[in-house]
Parts: structure tokens; sequence; C-alpha cells
């Protein structure tokens, strides 16, 4: 069975048309376990009920930015281990060097083609 | 359940959603705007352009990209505590949102947008950056991403595959195309692939309908064999094929008992054709056999390398509405964007509804059942559903007017820019809820009145200082539920209307006699009478050939009224009125001359039986009414729709005041009461043209049509036409 078909990912962005793409991505992939949440705590409590491999999070999103969330996740000791991929618009040096701080995997940079992010995800996880 | 493009569909969300941003980010810099802005509506507004940005990039609309870049950049500014949102920057924010807000309705129909109206201002944008803002756009580019170890043991190692594929003869005539399945596998992998000409037989003996051809494949993938196999599925039978392992693959452990028809179906680069993938295989795949003239391939080896099995552009065969369906854990948000259409369809399946329970109780009431039968009584909690549902339907439509609002705040601001007189706007009651088919279509009379009110309404900066008020002007929109409809009012802190010239021109333009009489509603009036503009120059902004007539009738066609009241040196109000939908209504039915008519309650003040004693004649048609001190109109409605001639005597009758605001305007004589219901509004055909008096028409419970009558309407053409002889509406029969 491939990668494609175990991994289960939580995609959240509080944007509903950047998270459709995300999803059209996905989807695209070939990845079936896919969840999404429209805002950090909410991610946080649907994660805490069924864990996710990877999470793909927007950074600019109201009350709880992407990095606070990366930050809530390490924190947690049954969510640590889970790997986490920023999106943003801007690559500024703060944001960037805030998240290697607190183990993000990787982040990629809107806009994107699908597979820009393809290339984004197996670089974490393998061959999809 | 496969929508056409997802694609499209996310496009035009992305539109919907763009409207949204705009409404936090016109919310914030009108908080910024009133000095009470903290750091989060710096942010809000910041997310706003910042979001829109990150969906124009997606969809490639680089003016919007542009622009919301350096909007956004500005914005970071003030949030970075580099730039202080002074009055002239917000003002400078929001000629921005306008002009972004532009780009976005360009972009989404696809039109340019006008280098001369976006680059002033992107200019002006610039102009605040500073130079820290620009070190700071400075990207990361060493960042190394960070493998993740999977509870799964890795990923599965790529093998090496040996396939032999030799179709039969007769395989094109089963309708399978080899070349369709060779791209398939090419996307499990990376493939080399050599074709075996060896059964070729001469030209002279080929059979073009017979295949020929056989291929040995090395495939280098971490697919399972099932996965090889199911490739291979449509021409099994039709095929020798032998499929060889060089190496066994570490993924077997993770797939135990899993039926290959559980597997995702393989993309197929002939089913949907991938920009990346197919012009590549195309020049490198094995021709077709049938056609003997291509009928020898390059005996090269043809390396085809597929760089992961997904098509470049996300075609998934799930749309995102069934992406969504997946057991989401939040919803993204406690909404859903329904069809405007579908919407539609159910206010005019409950209006179905209200008609058919209206004829269901009629016939119950005729079969003469004791009010205490189960039939009566279950009725009335049908009644009583029936009337829940029709309120919960319109609320759905109901919206609060505040996008509206918004709108006509960047027409106030165009306009004071234009004729070059400061104008602060105030609003209020934003979040009175209207029917949206009934904003939509104040947009445009509303955005006709502001203009006057800056245009015509608002004194010169000079000519008000000397009146002793501020240089400034105020124009003040505010929207109310009142009595069961909604008032919007545009009132404005100018000169008031100029009377003595009002009525001049009106006298010049042959509209009044000279020297008549007039109270002052009566010359106020006048500025809605077709072809009366007060400006002799026609300036570029109100004068659009649209005058205050047609805002007048599109208000009426809403069902709605407007009014002015005026005082001078103080300023003029335009009053708008209107119903709370345009779907239902609360209604009297009448009889007038056996005909069934119905009079909208809210016009109604009081009910009362015709006397003789209060009714005194003045001239020879016209008539009033004696009531509380004071006299009021009278008109007899059988006579004023042509129904009937003027009776000898009311005796009997009963008398209906008809009030507007609180205002009694004047008195109708009907045969009788008939009942009091709610009736759906049926439009009358446009044939009918505006009948002067009549709103609309409906269907009674008994299936008979009935029209509408707008009372207010009618008191106002008999007041303007004393003495008028043509009825206004004659029956149909």
């Amino acid at each position: 069975m491939a990668l494609r078909d175990l991994l289960h990912v939580m995609v959240v962005d509080d944007m509903s048309t950047s998270r459709g793409l995300i999803l059209q991505s996905l989807d695209g992939f070939g990845v079936r376990n896919v969840r999404y949440a429209s805002d950090g705590p909410s991610a946080l409590q649907a994660l805490n009920t069924q864990p996710a491999h990877l999470v793909i999070s927007d950074y600019n999103m109201p009350g709880m930015d992407g990095l606070q969330l990366l930050h809530a996740l390490r924190q947690s000791p049954s969510l640590a281990g889970i790997g986490f991929i920023l999106i943003t618009g801007k690559a500024e040096r703060s944001i960037i060097e805030g998240g290697q701080k607190l183990g993000m995997n990787n982040f990629i940079r809107k806009p994107f083609e699908s597979k820009d992010l393809l290339n984004c995800i197996e670089a974490v996880v393998g061959r999809l | 359940m496969t929508t056409p493009d997802p694609m499209a569909e996310i496009r035009a969300s992305f539109f919907v959603e763009c409207e949204e941003l705009m409404e936090a980010l016109q919310d914030g810099l009108t908080m910024l705007d009133g000095g009470d802005a903290d750091d989060e509506t710096v942010n809000i507004c910041f997310r706003a352009v910042h979001s829109m940005k990150g969906g124009a990039g997606a969809f490639g609309l680089d003016d919007l990209v542009r622009f919301s870049h350096r909007y956004e950049t500005v914005l970071d500014e003030v949030r970075a505590g580099r730039l202080e949102p002074g009055h002239d920057v917000v003002l400078l924010f929001m000629r921005a949102a306008d002009i972004l807000s532009d780009i976005v309705h360009y972009s989404r129909d696809g039109l340019p947008v006008d280098p001369d109206k976006v680059e002033p201002t992107l200019r002006e944008l610039e102009a605040l950056i500073s130079d820290e803002a620009e070190e700071e756009e400075a990207e990361v580019t060493d960042f190394q991403p960070m493998t993740l170890a999977l509870p799964f043991g890795g990923p599965p190692a790529d093998r090496v595959v040996r396939i032999r594929f030799a179709p039969e003869p007769d395989l094109f005539t089963s309708g399978n195309e080899p070349v369709h399945l060779l791209r398939a596998l090419a996307a499990l992998g990376e493939m080399q692939i050599t074709p075996d000409l060896s059964e070729v037989p001469t030209l002279d003996a080929l059979d073009p309908e017979a295949a020929c051809l056989a291929w040995e494949i090395v495939l280098t993938t971490n697919r399972d064999r099932a996965e090889i196999e199911e490739t291979f599925e449509f021409v099994e039978g039709l095929c020798k094929l032998s499929i060889c392992e060089e190496q066994s693959g570490l993924s077997l452990p993770c797939l135990p008992g899993l039926p290959p028809l559980a597997m995702p179906p393989a993309p197929d680069a002939g089913v949907s054709p991938s920009a990346e993938v197919r012009p590549r295989l195309t020049l490198t795949a094995p021709p077709d056999c049938s056609d003997p003239e291509e009928g020898t391939p390059p005996p090269d080896t043809a390396k085809t390398h597929a760089p992961q099995p997904a098509p470049a552009t996300p075609i998934a065969v799930e749309s995102p509405v069934a992406t969504a369906a997946r057991p989401a854990t939040t919803p993204p948000k406690a909404t859903v964007r329904v069809d405007l259409d579908r919407i539609e369809r159910l206010v005019n399946l409950v209006g179905e509804l209200v008609i058919n329970q209206a004829m269901l109780s009629q016939s119950v009431a005729q079969a003469g059942l004791p009010t205490n039968s189960p039939v009566v009584q279950g009725l009335e909690d049908f009644m009583q559903l029936t009337r829940d549902i029709q309120d919960s339907v319109m609320m759905i439509r109901a919206q609060p007017v505040k996008s509206l609002f918004q709108r006509l705040a960047r027409i106030v601001r165009d306009t004071s820019a234009a004729v070059g007189k400061p104008v602060r706007f105030v609003t209020r009651g934003e979040a009175t809820e209207v029917d949206k088919t009934v904003i939509e279509r104040l947009a445009d009379p509303l955005t006709h009145m502001i203009r006057n009110a800056v245009d015509h309404g608002l004194e010169r900066p000079e000519a008000r200082l000397a009146a002793g008020k501020p240089s400034e002007g105020c124009i003040t929109l505010s929207a109310a539920h009142r009595s069961g409809r909604v008032v919007i009012e545009v009132m404005d802190d100018g000169g008031g209307i100029d009377r003595p010239r009002v009525q001049a021109i009106a006298e010049e333009r042959g509209l009044i006699d000279p020297g008549q009489a007039m109270t002052d509603a009566e010359i106020d009036a006048l500025l809605f009478m077709p072809g009366f503009s007060t400006v002799k120059q026609v300036s570029n902004l109100s004068g659009r050939g649209v005058g205050m007539d047609v805002v007048r009738k599109s208000i009426q066609d809403l069902g709605g009224r407007v009014s002015i009241s005026s005082s001078p040196g103080k300023g003029t109000c335009f009053s708008i009125s209107l119903p709370l939908t345009l779907a239902v209504l609360d209604g009297m039915v009448v009889d007038v001359a056996g005909e069934a008519l119905v009079v909208p309650i809210g016009a109604i003040a009081e009910t009362m039986a015709y006397r003789e004693q209060d009714i005194r004649s003045v001239g020879p048609r016209t008539r009033v009414l004696h009531i509380r001190d004071s006299f009021v109109p009278l008109l007899d409605l059988g006579v004023e729709l042509g129904f009937r001639p003027a009776k000898e005597s009311n005796a009997g009758s009963v008398v209906l005041l008809v009030a507007n605001e609180g205002e009694t305007l004047g008195a109708l004589i009907v045969d009788a009461i008939h009942e009091q219901r709610q009736v759906v509004i049926k439009g009358l055909q446009q044939g009918y043209g505006n009948a002067p008096g009549i709103a609309a028409a409906t269907i009674l419970g008994d299936g008979q049509v009935a029209l509408i009558l707008d009372p207010v309407d009618m008191m106002a053409k008999a007041g303007t036409r004393p003495g008028q002889t043509q009825p206004a509406l004659a029956p149909t029969g």
C-alpha cells in the first residue's frame, strides 16, 4: 500500500478558498485521509480526538496563527511528533526562523502549484 | 456527483470570500478612522488584504496580487508601528480599499484593470513604505526540510519490475488501446519501454486491425503488484502478460488482504490528460500499430518518467463538495452558501403553500365543521406552521443592510471628492435586516439619492461657514424597522429645499400654473415630477439623466414609498419606507362592487362604519370625512377603480382610514370586509403598465385572482388630480 493511502493529514486554514485549493491538491495526490479545520484551536481539538501524521497549516489566521498552532502541538505530549508544514504568503526570516526553532518540518510559499505542494510534502514524509 | 470543474467552483467561492474580506477591511478602516483602533484592528485589515492576495496568487490574478501586495506592505508598516495611521493615511487606505474592490470585480469578470485608476494610488501607497519594510521582504532560502519518521516503517522502497505485454491480435476489437494502458503504467513510476517488433509482418501481410506489437517494460516503482496488475485489468485474456519483480517490495507487509478494487484508480493519462505527462508520452509512446504508415516505431528505448501519479493541475475525481462531506472535525464556518435560485424556488413554493393552506381552510370552513373538531384543530396548527415556515424562509434571504451602506460610503467619498465638498458620512442601523433582493434593488436609487444629497443638498464649505455651520457637511444614512416595514432615511444638514426656486422652476417648465398656491409638502413633491431638475447646468454627477421621478419609480416597484421633509437652513431628509419582503403581505380582503380587493394592513389605520353625518361635500365630486376634529379626503373605491358609478348613498358600507407613517391621509369606501389574511404577492404583468393605486395581484383561498391596492398611492393620485374622471383601472371581467 502506498504512503498516500496511509497518511493522515490535517489541513488548517481560515479561508475556505485556500483550504479548498489544498484539499483539492491532496485529493489529486490520492491522499485519502484528510480532515480540515478553520482555525488552530479546533484543529488541536480534532487532533486530540484523532491524531494525524501531518498538519498543513496557513500562517495568517485570526486568533491563533500557524506558528502558535505549531507551538501548541509541540507542547502537547501526544501531538508533539506530528509533522508540520507551514503555508505562508511571505517567507519572512522572522517567521521561518521562528518555525525552525519550534520544529517546523517544512514550509511553502503562497501561491504554489500543486506539484510544489507535493514536493514540499514529499520532502517531509517521503514519496506519496 | 463530479462537478465539471472543481477549480471554477473554488474560483467562484474565492470571489464570494473576497466580498466578505472587503467587508472586514471596510469595518477595520472605519474603526481606524474613528480613532478607536487597537492592534487587532490593524491586524484584521492586514489579514483581509493578505488573504485576498493569497487567493489571487493561486488563480494568477496578477493585478490583484500586485495591488494587494503593496497595500498589505503598507498595512504591515502600521502593524510594525513604523507608520502612524493618521486621518490622511486612513483616507488613502479607504481609497485603496475602493480600488481593491474594483480590481476584485474586474478580475472576477475577466475585465482589464484601467492602470490610470490604479497607478496613482499604488504610488501613494509605495511612498509610505519604509526601507526597513523593503529589507524585510528579503526571503529565506536556506531552510532545510526536516523529514518525519512515520510509524509505517518508512515509505515503500522503489523496486524494479519487469513486465512483458504482448496483446493478442484481436485486442483492438475489444476497444482497448495499448497507448492508454502504457501511459497509465508510466504514471506508476519510472519506466523504460522497448517495443518488440518481431511479430510485425511484412507490409503485404499486415492486417491493420490486428495487434502485432509487444512491449518489454522495466518499471521502477514503489507501487505494489496489485496496482500494476490493475492497469491491465481490462485486457485480461486479451494479451500475454508477465510481471516479474526483481526485488521483493518492502511495502508488502503493509497491505495484507487489501482488495485491489479498494485502491484508488490510478490516474490514467488518457482519461485525465495532464499537461505535464501527456506531451512527453505522446512523443515516445509506441505509435498505434493499426496505422501501417507509422507502424514502425523507433527502435531506441523510450524512457519516460512520470514525476508523480497526480496530474499537474488538480483534476480530481471528487468535487470539493464531496471533499467537504468527509467526516470533517470542525465545520469551517456555521454557514453554507446557497444558490439564490434555490432560495427563490423555496420562497415560491412557500408562497404556493400559503395559498394552498388558505384554500384548505376555506374548504373546511365551508364544510361547516364544529370548531372543536380535530380537523379544524389540526388546521389551526397547520396554519401556525405555515406561518413559521414562511417567516423562516424569509429570514434566509434577510441580510443586514451593512454591505449596501458600505458601498454607499464609497459613493459619498467619490462624490465628495468630485464636487469639492468635505463630507462626514454617518450610518445608523447597519444591522437592520432586509430581504436580499430588496437590498440589491435599493442600491441604484440610494446611490442617486446620496449623490443628490452631496451635490445639491449640502452647501459649499464657504456658504456653510457663513451660515454658522461646520465646513464639513454631514450625510446620515439610517435604517430601522418600523411597524412591519423598513424605513431608510438619507439626511443631509444642508440648506434645505429652496422652495420658492423649486416653485419657480416648476412654473417655468409648465408643471404647475403660475402663482398657484401650494403647501410646502406639495412643493417638495414637485421634485419627484418627471423632467424636473433644479440644476440649470447638468452636473456630471447627479445629472445622469436620472431624476428623482426614476428614484421614486424604483422604490415603488419594490412596494415602497419615498417622502421628503425639509427645513430651510437645516437640511433635507428623504425617507424610504419598504416592505420587509417582496413575497408576502398581510392584507385585508374587501369587497368592492362584487370584486375582491386586498388592502395592505400596514396602510389601514382604522376601519369604521359609513355614517352619512360624518361626510361633507366640497365641490361636485370631492367629499371629505369628518373625523376627530379634522377632515380627510374620502374616496369611493368602486368609483375610483371604475367598477361602478357613484352611488346615491353609501349607507351600509365600510370606511377604511388610510395612514402612512402615522399620518392619516384619507379614507376609502368599500362595500364590505371579508377577512384579514396573508397573501402571496404576484407581480402584475408588464402589459398593465403602472396602474395607479394598484400594487400587485394575488390568488385568494378560493383560487380567485384579486388585486392588491396601494392605498397611499391611490390617495396621492386622487390628491394630485382633483376631479379626475378617468377610471384608474377598468375591470377585465
